[in-house]
């Protein structure tokens, strides 16, 4: 009798098992269309992603587009991975993942895609630096990239006269002169780590060399000597905030900003819509974070935000192309830019939201660096470090620091690099 | 007789058994294999040996953290069941509008991190801040949160807030166990009070105390989403809890295998020290 | 009976303690009122009452979640998580509960079991994704079954501290009438446990409606959304609708609430004491 349950109950619990896993797979929808599916780690941009699905579909009757825009993306990527399951195209950021996903052999090598040559150089070159070690082939189509620098309030600027800085003195001066005024020159939003990384790239690549990183990887130089300057500039930028800049997240600054409390932000462009949705009436423009001395030496902080990568596995890298030759259709950038103030990668004129003004000129002759950031191990938590390193004013504590956690937390990749470098000269 | 007893017992264990060490116990098997290796959660792989495990020790972020979460956890520990054991018994008194109120403490517990997180960062950095200004204790003028020496407080109490609802509906089905005879009998002998409370009512719920003692010092010893939301590891790594570095560094970072063994000796840790509990309270429970 | 004097003094308690809960609750509601323009850092700000009464926000946060569809997800995923885990984990908590004082076997099972509460989901993470991937289980029903193992350890310590109060007494006068130990459960020691059921169903019903983490990573790519899921469009690192999202989360609460106001009566309806006596 009790015998008979326990089966019964078994048998009802295997048979619900075997109903709901038999369910799971039933997602095919394929009526002789290739399927492609594209996973973009940009959940800001997903109205835009629906836009150009629904249109590619309406205009395709032989490849089927999805895109996926999901939040977390890295997490749904990586256990996307794990699982073996791979979407056929990426859209990431080009930044240390994207080096990791190309050493671990996940990627495609799209250099017959023909879409590249319309691709500006530098945008391809930053790619082609973000790998490990020089690997032949291209694995990345950018597709939009960002800048960081220092977001002003123009009318503020213009009803005061104040002048754009071009250099570290003007931008002292500048500030020394706002102060005076009774304005708070800055904002910053410490509380979160991440913004402390911003004014930072901005400052690093006009006083390091760009590759500061790999130099170090192959033993070159070290940070203390290629980052005092930035750290010492830094931290004078703190004078110039607010008392207690540990005290307020990202978003506190922003409706600061927003709402005219300071003259300016040090950020990156992708800052725009969130202070808009607060006040969108201001008038923001932006300009290249002058930290050199020397006008000449300063450039744009700039890199690739958004970018294709069609995986390895994906079964049919020519209707992939095609879906990339769709998102590189010169209306369809347009929109993005429009939406996101974004810089396309792309070749070819287009209209930059009026928050890039300041920085058009260096946009047009390519004057761009790519973040230090890009290049960090996400777990060594730099920006963290930094707000430490902000905290307690340092410098030599921090630079030391820097140089000895980089090397415990890149001891794989070091290895790799000098396995590289002694196999090349052999 | 005694047979299908223990025939029936084996019959109910062995299954669910089964299902237990096919989803919690193999993929921590797994899980350990890992910790052996330089994976990064994706694409190839080399074993290290015991490398992982040596930098842990060597590690000063990982000695931190351990230093923060367990001030943290027994600190809210503390303070969740003392403020717990009250409400419950003032929760299960003869009050009017019961349900409203037990339904009204639960509310904290059903709240989004991200409601909890935006509501709390903006209560420490401008309510009170202005507030104190106000009463005129400028010495409390700034943000708990952005001072490396304060913001674990600052979790203290979100924590608290938050899990005070869990811990006191387990204290109000303990002392719904509680007959109501055993009241009958105390009054009659003249105990009031502490005395009835001390005497009575505690040593029957200790089982629920046991319970909530363990299930608060493993809950807050894992402590993640409140640090997400109130300070993501700040002030200067002040707040990194084992948790978050597990997280942050094995999942979204490229160090799975060095946090993978980070996780197994935390789970061993933490195994210890709720044995010890367990044991402790087991203890109490036969002494009484 | 003893006629209890005043409760003022309870009643004065609950009411101050009840403020801790007012205030964070009037924000949320009036921050879910607002639009973003109305966002300020000033304390007058944030704690007036916005411009204009609407719940345009609501609309806007239940067409962005699409809302009736993940409602439907995530109630069924509790609502089978949570009856699953009454039975097993209560069978479980019997079967340990009755035997682990004087059996070797199923105090380990105990300790077993119970310690499988401090993995910590991270370790877990990578190796179920694959786990459930192969046995085609990468679905509502994969996250279900790996939630009836998750919360094992606390119901089944829940459950057997329980049964500690419940005395043996009661099975051994339905033994006496011949009925078998599977029978004697259903119809005795199940029922009796019914305020710890509610216990669990509230606890497990909470958990489960508030995690994230799971469904994320074994539901991932199935287009699928619980609410949890489809309220993480609301935040990304660049900029955060704090608006919409308040609304939506006061939506999500609503369900769970109203789950645990019924649980809560059951639990007060403690049934040992009058089958005790």
């Amino acid at each position: 009798m009790k015998g008979k349950r326990i089966r019964s109950l078994g048998l009802m619990l295997s048979c619900i098992v075997a109903a709901f896993s038999i369910g799971g797979c039933g997602d095919s929808k394929n009526d002789g269309k290739v399927e492609v599916e594209i996973v973009q780690y940009k959940p800001e941009a997903a109205n835009y992603f629906t836009m150009v699905e629904e249109a590619f579909n309406a205009s395709h009757d032989n490849i089927h587009l999805t895109i996926h825009s999901p939040n977390d993306a890295m997490a749904i990527l990586k256990t996307r991975f794990i699982r073996e399951d791979y979407p056929d195209i990426i859209g990431i950021g080009g930044d240390i993942n994207y080096s990791y996903f190309v050493d671990a052999e996940i990627l495609a090598d799209i250099s017959g895609y023909t879409g590249l040559s319309n691709i500006k150089q530098a945008y391809l070159d930053i790619g082609e630096s973000l790998e490990l070690v020089p690997t032949d082939g291209t694995y990345a189509a950018p597709y939009m990239a960002n800048a960081a620098g220092v977001l002003y309030n123009r009318e503020m600027f213009a009803e005061h006269g104040w002048e754009i800085p071009k250099t570290w003195d003007e931008l002292m001066e500048l500030c020394e002169e706002i102060q005076s005024e009774g304005i708070l020159p800055f904002y910053f939003g410490f509380k979160d780590t991440w913004t402390c990384l911003a004014p930072w790239n901005s400052m690093a690549v006009d006083l390091s060399p760009a590759d500061t990183a790999k130099q170090v990887n192959r033993g070159e130089t070290t940070f203390t000597k290629e980052y005092r300057e930035v750290s010492e500039k830094y931290i004078k930028l703190l004078d110039y905030g607010p008392d207690d800049p540990f005290a307020f997240a990202y978003n506190d600054a922003c409706t600061a900003f927003a709402r005219g409390e300071s003259a300016m932000y040090p950020i990156g462009s992708y800052a725009a819509p969130q202070i808009l949705s607060v006040n969108p009436d201001l008038d923001i423009d932006s300009f290249v974070m002058p930290a050199n001395d020397s006008a000449d030496g300063n450039t744009l902080n700039s890199g690739i935000d958004l970018q294709f990568c069609v995986t390895a596995e994906c079964e049919n890298p020519e209707a992939a192309y095609e879906v990339l030759d769709f998102l590189y259709k010169d209306e369809n950038i347009q929109q993005y830019i429009d939406a996101q103030n974004a810089i396309p990668c792309k070749e070819g004129d287009f209209t930059l939201s009026p928050i890039l003004d300041g920085m058009h000129e260096y946009i047009e002759s390519g004057n761009m660096t790519d973040y230090q950031d890009h290049y960090y191990p996400s777990e060594m938590a730099v920006d963290a470090q930094l707000q430490t390193f902000l905290i307690e004013k340092d410098v030599d504590a921090f630079l030391s620091k820097f140089d000895k956690d980089w090397q415990r937390y890149n001891r794989d990749i070091i290895r790799l690099v000098q396995e590289y470098e002694t196999s090349g000269a052999q | 007789m005694k047979n299908e007893r223990k025939r029936t017992f084996l019959l109910i264990t062995i299954p669910i058994l089964a299902l237990f060490v096919c989803f919690n116990t193999i993929p921590l098997i797994r899980g350990v294999i890992y910790s052996f290796t330089n994976f990064k959660g994706f694409g190839s792989y080399d074993w290290v040996g015991l490398r992982n495990y040596m930098d842990l020790f060597t590690d000063v972020r990982v000695g931190k953290s351990y230093l923060f979460t367990f001030k943290l956890a027994i600190v809210t520990t503390i303070v969740v069941n003392v403020i717990s054991l009250i409400l419950a018994m003032a929760l299960n008194s003869k009050i009017r509008a019961k349900s409203f109120f037990r339904g009204a403490y639960f509310l904290p517990n059903v709240l989004g991190a991200l409601v909890v997180g935006y509501i709390f960062n903006y209560l420490f950095t401008y309510i009170i801040p202005a507030f104190m200004d106000m009463i005129g204790l400028e010495a409390f003028s700034s943000s708990i949160l952005s001072n490396q020496n304060t913001a674990w407080i600052a979790i203290v109490v979100v924590c608290a807030w938050q899990s005070i609802a869990m811990n006191t509906i387990i204290y109000i089905s303990g002392l719904q166990t509680v007959p109501e005879d055993v009241y009958e009998a105390g009054g009659l002998d003249g105990a009031t009070g502490w005395k009835k409370f001390r005497y009575l009512t505690f040593p029957l719920i200790i089982p629920f105390f046991g319970i909530n003692m363990v299930l608060s010092v493993k809950n807050f010893l894992m402590v993640f989403d409140q640090i997400m939301a109130l300070t993501k590891g700040g002030p200067a790594q002040s707040t990194e809890s084992i948790s978050y570095l597990i997280y942050n560094n094995g999942m979204s970072g490229g160090q799975f295998g060095f946090q993978s063994a980070n996780a197994v000796v935390f789970f061993i840790v933490i195994v210890l020290v709720s044995v010890t509990q367990m044991k402790i309270s087991s203890g109490k429970e036969e002494q009484l | 009976m003893i006629k209890k004097k005043s409760n003022w003094p309870v009643m004065a308690f609950l009411i101050c303690g009840l403020m801790t809960i007012a205030f964070p609750l009037y924000m949320t509601i009036v921050i879910a009122l607002k639009q973003p323009t109305e966002m300020t850092n000033s304390i007058q700000g944030i704690l007036s009452l916005p411009k204009s009464w609407s719940l345009a926000n609501f609309r806007e946060a239940m067409r962005v979640t699409d809302f009736w569809h993940s409602l439907g997800n995530s109630l069924l995923i509790t609502v089978v998580t949570v009856v699953l885990s009454i039975v097993v984990h209560s069978l479980l908590g019997y079967a340990v509960g009755r035997n682990k004082a004087k059996s070797k076997f199923y105090s380990f099972v105990y300790l077993f079991v119970v310690s499988g509460m401090f993995v910590p989901f991270a370790i877990l993470m990578m190796p179920l994704a694959k786990q459930t991937a192969e046995l085609g289980l990468g679905n509502w029903f994969g996250v279900v079954l790996l939630y009836v193992v998750f919360y094992m350890p606390m119901n089944v310590l829940l459950y057997s501290g329980y049964l500690v109060n419940i005395p043996i007494a009661l099975e051994e006068a339905a033994r006496v009438d011949g009925a078998s130990t599977w029978t004697t459960y259903w119809k005795i020691i199940f029922p009796v446990m019914k305020p710890m059921h509610a216990t669990v169903a509230i606890l497990t019903a909470l958990a489960v409606w508030n995690d994230v983490m799971t469904p994320l990573v074994i539901m991932a790519g199935s287009n699928q959304n619980t609410l949890p899921l489809a309220q993480l469009n609301f935040q990304s690192q660049f900029g955060t609708n704090y608006n919409l999202a308040f609304a939506s989360y006061l939506l999500a609460l609503i369900p769970i609430l109203l789950f645990y106001i019924v649980c809560q009566k059951q639990i007060l309806n403690g049934v040992v004491n009058g089958a005790v006596k």
